[in-house]
């Protein structure tokens, strides 16, 4: 099955787009680092799970996230402890803290899991939000494929800013010389490089979907996109505000 | 990067745009608020909204410009997700622009603030 092929849409979609889109899906079915393709599939059918979860929108407008007892709307063979952090990144993400995954490592959940899993979310999330916003029906999910997740980490990767262990400013080297090869990287660069993989699948969606690396150095218009840069900043930081985001 | 890309350019924005003030949006930005609007309503997730948002964003800017917008709107549903899930604090907290922008819109009411302050 060949997919985003966006027949059903009545604007065109650049072709940059759509192949950073078919190539999230051939990754997304596939092993990974921490997960198996059918892990990393049932990761993505629960995001489409939580953004209607009943759960979730209790959960939400309660004063604490960590006090109310329930259960999510669910459909995978996940962990429970996977199955809420899918559910929080989509739902409640602001209040996430350094406890919440800690304690996700005593039920299963190790830290390099959580990364991956985090990266298949948000990769998967903003894909369908991308089609949302067009008022486009979702792409259905890819086939999984075979095969054991590598359990890859990467030696150099260290804690001590955020959650989970990141890549130091100086660590991309070796394996993960393509990470920020200029030597320049950001915080935000650096959140998923425990999984190597998801920081490149992010970095690929990102190019296309808003700017790449090189593109985010330049403060004017870019070629091939409608709209110029402060009229995309506008647009990230209102999405930016609504959600809350300090960062 | 809103307000440095304005800097850069030389343009006169209101970046309390950011914060949904209307008025502002429209200060400086070609569809301004056309723009502000469909962002809004993508990351509050509004059906009826977006509909509405979606539909004078197309009649005002075009198709490509709801294109590209579309994808800007997708992509920062993901990066704020990335950033508060993994905790990361802004990495230097002592740039004018920085200082200027958080004060201008009280950014620290914000829950995610903490992995910041506290970091």
């Amino acid at each position: 099955m060949s997919h985003f092929n966006y027949t059903d849409s009545p604007y065109s979609i650049r072709e940059d787009i759509r192949e950073a889109h078919r190539f999230f899906w051939s990754r997304l079915g596939a092993p990974g680092c921490w997960w198996n393709g059918a892990q990393r599939l049932a990761i993505a059918a629960e995001v489409r799970l939580a953004t209607n979860c009943t759960f979730c929108a209790e959960r939400k407008s309660a004063l604490s996230p960590y006090t109310l007892a329930g259960e999510h709307d669910h459909g995978s063979g996940l962990s429970p402890a996977a199955i809420d952090a899918v559910h929080r990144i989509v739902t409640d993400q602001d209040r996430i803290t350094q406890s919440y995954v800690d304690r996700n490592v005593d039920q299963g959940l190790s830290k390099e899991a959580y990364v991956e899993l985090a990266g298949v979310v948000v990769s998967l999330f903003s894909i369908d939000e991308f089609h949302r916003a067009l008022g486009l029906a979702l792409e259905p999910l890819p086939q999984p494929s075979s095969g054991k997740a590598s359990l890859y980490r990467p030696s150099q990767a260290v804690s001590g800013t955020g959650f989970v262990p990141m890549l130091p400013p100086d660590g991309a080297t070796g394996s993960e010389a393509d990470l920020w090869p200029n030597g320049r990287t950001a915080n935000v660069l650096r959140a998923l490089s425990l999984v190597p993989d998801a920081l490149r699948d992010w970095m690929k969606l990102s190019s296309a979907q808003y700017l790449s690396m090189q593109g985010m150095a330049n403060f004017d218009r870019q070629e091939g996109r409608a709209i110029n840069r402060m009229q995309m900043e506008l647009i990230a930081g209102r999405v930016s505000s609504v959600n809350e985001c300090f960062y | 990067m809103l307000r440095v890309s304005a800097q850069t350019t030389g343009t006169e924005i209101d970046i309390l745009a950011v914060n949904g003030d209307l008025d502002a949006a429209g200060r400086g930005i070609e569809f301004g608020p056309e723009l502000m609007g469909f962002a809004e309503s993508v990351a509050t997730r509004s059906e009826a909204d977006l509909k509405l948002a979606r539909n004078q964003l197309l009649i005002a800017a075009g198709e490509s410009v709801l294109v590209d917008a579309a994808g800007v709107a997708a992509n920062f549903q993901r990066m704020v997700r990335i950033a508060d899930s993994m905790g990361i604090p802004i990495d230097n907290m002592e740039t004018e622009v920085g200082i200027e922008v958080r004060q201008a819109l009280a950014l620290s009411r914000f829950a995610s603030a903490q992995n910041t302050v506290s970091g």
